[in-house]
């Protein structure tokens, strides 16, 4: 006994890129479209204030069932969200483009991987997934932030603070600008202008912030897809004469013994970094002996992000935190062409607290209490401090890889996967200098500043992690091609993160959309369903 | 029917009674404990909190407080950490703990002064609490429910709210509440000029 679902398109995953892939082929195709997703449904919006209150009191996760029971992985997951909407329903909605140096390290410095595309080829999906997403920004200098045109909301307005850190900046010679973010300055796509909640990540109260949900509430009232979830695929299957992908197999948790077909022209991996590359070597098959599109050993291989280095530098400021903390100031300066050795980093400035709290004991340890506390407190706040990050890039190793792990099993037998993310020897080898470099700029921003950097710290995880599958136009140095199409497979697609060469070293979610969009062009213009 | 032990009691107990049931009790006594004899609450209050808040602002923190015990659930599940899998459940209710606390610090109160916690002075409750602080060996302002002693809880509590801060910085900062973006822009108003 199993069910089968057919469909033009069959989209697997319904986190950011997914719903960038959907919404831009129900507009341009007549294509009947199946969203497969193995979580659950997300929680509405009208719950999202009491959830909210529930994780300011008490730290709980205000998107209650958003992951599968027993998938606890080896390795940094990026997180363990797995729901309608993805992890994009608690990101940060911040959304900086990448440079275009990103896309030429080879031929610009000598390191890593040209991608097989240009960053004037995406510019267009690039300003396609900002209007899409309602991204505010500010235009930065020319040299240092190109783009073709405005961006579609005007920028969040720099609070008092951000104001005063970036005079700051500018004394180190540092130009900063308003951080470009997926969250309404003003009212849009019938989504209300932010109001300073200051909660974006992980919940944005009013949906000023744009999260996936949003696209497939339209969809869904538009009956252009129909979304499945709780619907875990496990497998797809090939035609061994055609290589092409017939079906996808499925779990529906709800119904574990009745298997779920999904039965398609085209088929779309759109469920990230991790469960793309997972599927295709859990689909292993007599032709595909190592996965499928996998002709190239590289599925699971590549993994990329970029490394975080923080510090927090006291200045002779007053700031007033918490004014919309999560915002902050922008400059990329550092991201293009290394004029040295290789290091390219964004920097990023908030206001921040850290160290300034309220505290229960004195200098000299003596126990505080009441007006005390509040005396000790102002003292301490009089003046103020700036958290500043810069993240760098980190040119991978193929031996950065996700793997499967055959000692652990989710509840239908399947290896789960584990992770290992490494540098490049180049990289390697350069680590000490680089964050020895953006420590030394904290220092001379502090001095510009009359102020002082009261600490630093390295992440040991790579943020807004990629890869596995990347792109490129050589069927035996990568899993697909400029558009996201799988050498090895016409009919099957993977979009966004996992197609990266590289991590570049800025938020990347904004470059996971656009490059699904690219891909979802590419789908409309070769398939038989276009509108 | 013979008496039973209490270890045969116990045993009875865990094998019929869920263990979150029990916990959901525990929880629930003690909350209603606290309730109960909401005097020495609110002397502790006054105690640990800044007496510039005023009467009205002490009712209104230790309120507050008591909401947020009520409230509290235990094995919730806590937000996600990035770079892990692992996942985090809210902790076993402190309100059983923080109620006994209460009734230590009461007990004190008629050993040393021969009168209620509420009905020493506000001095002889500070020197009570610094001694119980000092006994617990907290040295840090704590996150509300990893507080080791009800006095820190409370404290915690109020000092990590919108209200504190704006007390603080002598502003009208309004932290994580819904403001106009636009205001953002200038300097937040002193607070003064609304209270």
């Amino acid at each position: 006994m199993r069910r089968v679902v057919e469909s033009d398109i069959c989209i697997v995953g319904s986190g950011i890129t997914a719903a960038m892939v959907a919404d831009k082929l129900s507009r341009t195709t007549t294509a009947t479209i199946v969203v497969v997703e193995a979580g659950d449904d997300t929680i509405p919006l009208s719950r999202r204030p009491s959830l909210r209150e529930r994780f300011m009191r008490y730290g709980e996760n205000p998107w209650g069932s958003d992951h599968l029971d027993a998938y606890e992985i080896e390795g940094p997951l990026q997180s363990r969200s797995m729901q309608v909407g993805g992890l994009a329903m608690h990101w940060g909605g911040v959304t900086p483009r990448f440079s275009p140096e990103d896309f030429r390290q080879r031929s610009v410095a000598g390191v890593g991987t040209d991608w097989p595309i240009s960053y004037d080829d995406l510019e267009p999906a690039y300003q396609e997934a900002e209007a899409l997403l309602g991204v505010a920004g500010e235009q930065g200098p020319a040299e240092m932030d190109p783009r073709a045109k405005p961006f579609p909301l005007p920028a969040l307005p720099l609070t008092y603070n951000l104001g005063l850190l970036k005079e700051w900046a500018a004394k180190a010679g540092i130009a900063m600008w308003s951080q470009p973010s997926a969250k309404n300055s003003v009212p849009y796509a019938g989504r209300p202008a932010c109001c300073r909640n200051d909660t974006c990540t992980p919940v944005c109260p009013i949906g000023a912030k744009y999260s996936p949900d949003f696209t497939w509430s339209a969809l869904r009232r538009a009956n252009r897809i129909q979304l499945l979830t709780r619907t875990l695929v496990r497998r797809l299957v090939l035609d061994p004469s055609t290589k092409r992908v017939t079906h996808a197999i499925a779990v529906d948790r709800d119904r574990p013994g009745t298997p779920v077909e999904f039965h398609a022209k085209q088929f779309v991996i759109a469920a990230g970094y991790v469960w793309s590359s997972h599927l295709l070597l859990l689909s292993a098959q007599p032709g595909a002996e190592s996965g499928l599109a996998n002709r190239s050993g590289l599925v699971g291989k590549y993994l990329t992000g970029h490394r975080n280095v923080q510090g927090y530098v006291n200045l002779p400021l007053r700031l007033y935190p918490g004014m919309n903390g999560q915002h902050s100031l922008l400059s990329k300066q550092f991201m293009r062409k290394p004029s040295g050795k290789y290091l390219r980093h964004d920097l990023r400035l908030w206001e921040s607290e850290v160290g300034r709290g309220a505290r229960l004991r004195d200098d000299s340890g003596a126990l505080m209490l009441g007006d005390e506390i509040l005396q000790d407190w102002r003292r301490r706040t009089q003046t103020g401090v700036a958290r500043v990050r810069a993240y760098y890039d980190v040119i991978p190793d193929r031996s950065s890889e996700l793997s499967l792990d055959a000692t652990r099993k989710n509840a239908w037998g399947d290896p789960l996967p584990k992770l290992a993310l490494r540098d490049a020897p180049e990289s390697a080898a350069l680590r000490g200098y680089s964050e020895d470099t953006i420590k030394a700029l904290f220092t001379d921003m502090a001095r510009a500043g009359g102020g002082e950097v009261a600490r630093t710290s390295v992440d040991n995880f790579q943020d807004h992690p990629a890869g596995g599958c990347r792109m490129g136009g050589d069927p035996n140095t990568s899993v697909v091609d400029s558009h996201g199409r799988t050498h090895d497979h016409e009919n099957l697609f993977v979009v966004g993160a996992p197609t990266c060469v590289s991590g570049s070293c800025a938020n990347a979610t904004l470059t996971f959309c656009a490059l699904a969009l690219r891909s979802a062009g590419e789908i409309a213009r070769g398939a038989d369903f276009r509108g | 029917m013979p008496a039973l032990s209490r270890r045969a009691f116990l045993g009875w107990l865990a094998a019929t009674v869920p263990a979150a049931a029990i916990v959901r009790r525990a929880h629930a006594a003690a909350v209603a404990h606290l309730e109960a004899d909401p005097r020495l609450l609110r002397a502790l209050a006054d105690a640990v909190l800044p007496a510039s808040l005023g009467e009205a602002g002490i009712r209104c923190a230790t309120d507050a407080f008591r909401q947020w015990i009520d409230e509290y659930r235990e094995g919730a599940e806590l937000n996600h950490g990035y770079g892990t899998s692992a996942l985090r459940f809210t902790r076993s209710t402190p309100a059983t703990r923080w109620s006994a606390q209460l009734d230590a610090m009461n007990v004190r109160a008629l050993e040393k002064h021969g009168r209620r916690f509420d009905a020493t002075s506000r001095a002889d409750r500070v020197v009570l609490v610094r001694e119980a602080l000092d006994k617990e060996r907290i040295d840090r302002m704590p996150a509300v429910a990893d507080a080791g002693h009800v006095a820190a809880a409370l404290v915690a509590h109020f000092f990590d709210s919108a209200e504190a801060v704006d007390l603080c910085y002598e502003a009208q900062i309004g932290k994580n509440t819904c403001r106009p973006l636009a205001s953002s822009a200038r300097r937040p108003l002193p607070l003064a000029r609304t209270r």
